[in-house]
């Protein structure tokens, strides 16, 4: 229990249900310091989930107000939020790589290209880990998980010369940002960039699942030994893009829109 | 009072306005489309917000996240469209957030016909969320008119009972145009006892109380109440909890909030059931035509009668104790009201008239329930097969 989490989290969730050696944790409360530097209050941040290991870890953390969507559409929600909550209120989602990426990716990209004002970090675990360790679209090409034996062959978005953050770089998104979660005080500051933008940020930060992925990927539940093959696992990471401030965000425009039409008095 | 020549779904868009309905997000399709083009036009008007979403999915958890942060909240569509909703209302259901959800159902299954009436999804309406555990209200307009009425009564009742509610109603309806009277003064509005309930912010802690009691507010997140609100089984604060006895109390409180305060939901309406030997029953449009049987069933001194189910979930087995033949008209060919009549009306024979696309007829009403008074088996042709 840190200063952090007594100030942030709920007293029965503060303590963190992940496994040894997880990343989830330090993701978790990077983000809180992100929050923590910008001096936001607590009734000014809305805290949604999606669903896996990301999700449900996350969920009714926040001491404040906080909510948990379906598998994948969380971003259709935080849209249909922004338009009831004031200006000033920011909403994080905390959701994981098969929430953002597979499953609620329509919804992620529009949300990217309506740019809506809202904060999705990504905590990316190399997979799906909370069903026992399957295979996402950015897990190690190659790797064996528990549904691909004989290693994974399809091209994914985490090699191949693909990356996903550029699909959601092209749908609009303002500000993108990949950290490993030993990158410290970077994904802090990137974090807090992506809270401060007014339009759709989304920060990706990759850590290791070692109950599953290192003992069915690495062979190994070692933790310092998982942690060096992910120190020598290439990611090209850093602020990918920032155009704050470009594009109008979504709720804003909306309002603006709103204005410009003629108020009849055809209501009762 | 404004008198307007218009559709089923102007009517719908006037009922939610009028309800204080400020966000719609939906996807075109026929023969709910109109529906979306008037609340593009109309909202914006209202200070409201129109959205056309990617999908269907994305459209109802549009509105659940708008009814989450305090907006009314609604979206239309038909057969295929409502599939892709099971996802997003058994989230408003189980976290009993309000919202109204219009179905116009046409002909299926699938995709099937697009441009006529079906009534397909009565047992779906009942059972659109996975995992059981729960009740639902669904209402059923059979003209312009009361598309408007039911439309008003659907946000009413979502947010006392906060959860979602259905208005199934079909093509003929939706497409439909008629005479629609709208009210233009809150003493025509209560004469027409048209009721509106404000959205309130539930203060907390304990958002999921385990009682059956209403007039709960939902959880309103961006008031700091900590207001906490998933799809997982809530403890009484709304945190996710894996116990079997706090899952009781949640699936309890869906069930009996309903069941417990029916008379602010049923709604039917009956037609000289007192003495009648036969008696059709039917909601929606085909119900317009089985009072018009009745009527002319009586003048030929048929003792016939008629039921017009105007509240369809919960199901009103009270209406069906009568010892009586009942005959369900239904624009379908598999029957699915049928089977809850028959299940309602233990120990009176019941029937089935069934098609899809286009309504019965009066004479071909009132000749099968002369065959059911002879005692004759109801069958036209193999392939119309409806003997019940």
């Amino acid at each position: 229990m840190t200063e952090l989490t007594t100030k942030y989290l709920r007293d029965e969730k503060a303590r963190g249900t992940s496994c040894p050696g997880c990343g989830l944790r330090p993701a978790h409360l990077k983000v809180l310091e992100a929050i923590d530097r910008l001096g936001i209050s607590q009734a000014d941040i809305v805290w949604g989930t999606g669903i896996g290991c990301s999700g449900r870890q996350t969920y009714a953390t926040w001491k404040g107000d906080t909510f948990a969507g379906t598998h994948g559409r969380v971003y259709a929600m935080a849209t249909g939020l922004r338009l009831a909550l004031a200006p000033e209120k920011k909403i994080i989602l905390t959701v994981g790589d098969g929430d953002a990426y597979t499953i609620g990716l329509q919804h992620l990209l529009n949300c990217a290209r309506r740019n809506v004002g809202v904060t999705v970090v990504v905590l990316d675990n190399l997979g799906y880990q909370s069903t026992g360790g399957q295979y996402s679209i950015t897990t190690p090409e190659g790797s064996v998980t528990d549904s691909s034996p004989r290693g994974t062959w399809e091209q994914n978005w985490a090699g191949s010369g693909l990356d996903i953050l550029n699909v959601i770089k092209e749908a609009g998104a303002t500000f993108i940002a990949r950290h490993t979660v030993l990158q410290g005080d970077a994904v802090v500051s990137s974090l807090e960039k992506a809270i401060q933008n007014p339009g759709f940020s989304l920060v990706q930060i990759v850590y290791p699942c070692v109950s599953h992925f290192g003992v069915q990927a690495l062979g190994t539940r070692n933790i310092p030994q998982v942690y060096t093959w992910f120190e020598s696992y290439p990611l090209a990471t850093g602020i990918l893009q920032d155009s704050i401030g470009s594009r109008p965000e979504f709720s804003e425009a909306f309002r603006q829109q709103n204005k410009k039409v003629k108020k009849g008095n055809q209501d009762v | 009072m404004r008198r307007i020549f218009d559709t089923g779904n102007a009517a719908i868009c006037e009922g939610a306005i009028f309800a204080g309905c400020r966000v719609f997000a939906g996807y075109p399709i026929t023969p709910a489309t109109e529906i979306a083009e008037n609340m593009a036009r109309r909202l914006p008007e209202e200070d409201g917000f129109y959205l056309q979403a990617e999908d269907e999915i994305a459209a109802l958890h549009i509105c659940n996240g708008a009814s989450l942060g305090g907006l009314k909240a609604m979206t239309a569509t038909s057969g295929p469209g409502y599939i892709l909703f099971a996802d997003a209302f058994g989230w408003a259901l189980s976290s009993e957030i309000p919202v109204v959800i219009i179905n116009s159902q046409r002909v299926g299954p699938v995709s099937g016909i697009t441009g006529a009436p079906g009534q397909g999804e009565f047992y779906l309406s009942r059972y659109l969320a996975h995992g059981g555990n729960y009740e639902t209200i669904v209402l059923a307009p059979a003209s312009v008119q009361e598309a408007f009425l039911l439309t008003v009564r659907a946000f009413y009742l979502s947010e006392r009972f906060r959860t979602p509610v259905t208005i199934l109603a079909d093509q003929m309806v939706t497409d439909g145009w008629e005479t629609l009277e709208l009210p233009e003064s809150e003493e025509e509005a209560q004469n027409m006892d048209l009721q509106r309930w404000e959205r309130k912010v539930h203060p907390g802690p304990d958002f999921y109380p385990p009682t059956d009691a209403i007039d709960i507010p939902p959880v309103v997140l961006g008031h700091n109440t900590g207001g906490a609100c998933s799809d997982w089984t809530p403890t009484l604060q709304g945190h996710d909890t894996e116990d079997f006895e706090l899952h009781h109390k949640h699936a309890w409180r869906l069930i009996h909030k309903i069941l417990s305060h029916r008379e602010l939901i049923d709604d039917a309406e009956e037609w000289e059931v007192e003495d009648a030997e036969i008696i059709l029953v039917a909601y929606g449009t085909p119900s317009r035509v089985v009072k018009s049987a009745v009527q002319e069933g009586r003048a030929k001194g048929l003792r016939i009668g008629g039921i017009r189910l105007i509240s369809l979930w919960p199901f009103q087995d009270r209406l069906f104790k009568r010892k009586a033949s009942y005959l369900v008209v239904e624009l379908n060919w598999d029957g699915q009201l049928v089977k809850e009549v028959q299940r309602a009306a233990r120990g009176s024979a019941v029937h089935f008239w069934g098609r899809c696309g286009e309504l019965p007829s009066v004479k071909e009403l009132l000749a099968t329930a002369e065959q059911i008074k002879e005692g004759k088996t109801l069958s036209r042709d193999a392939w119309k097969t409806e003997r019940w």
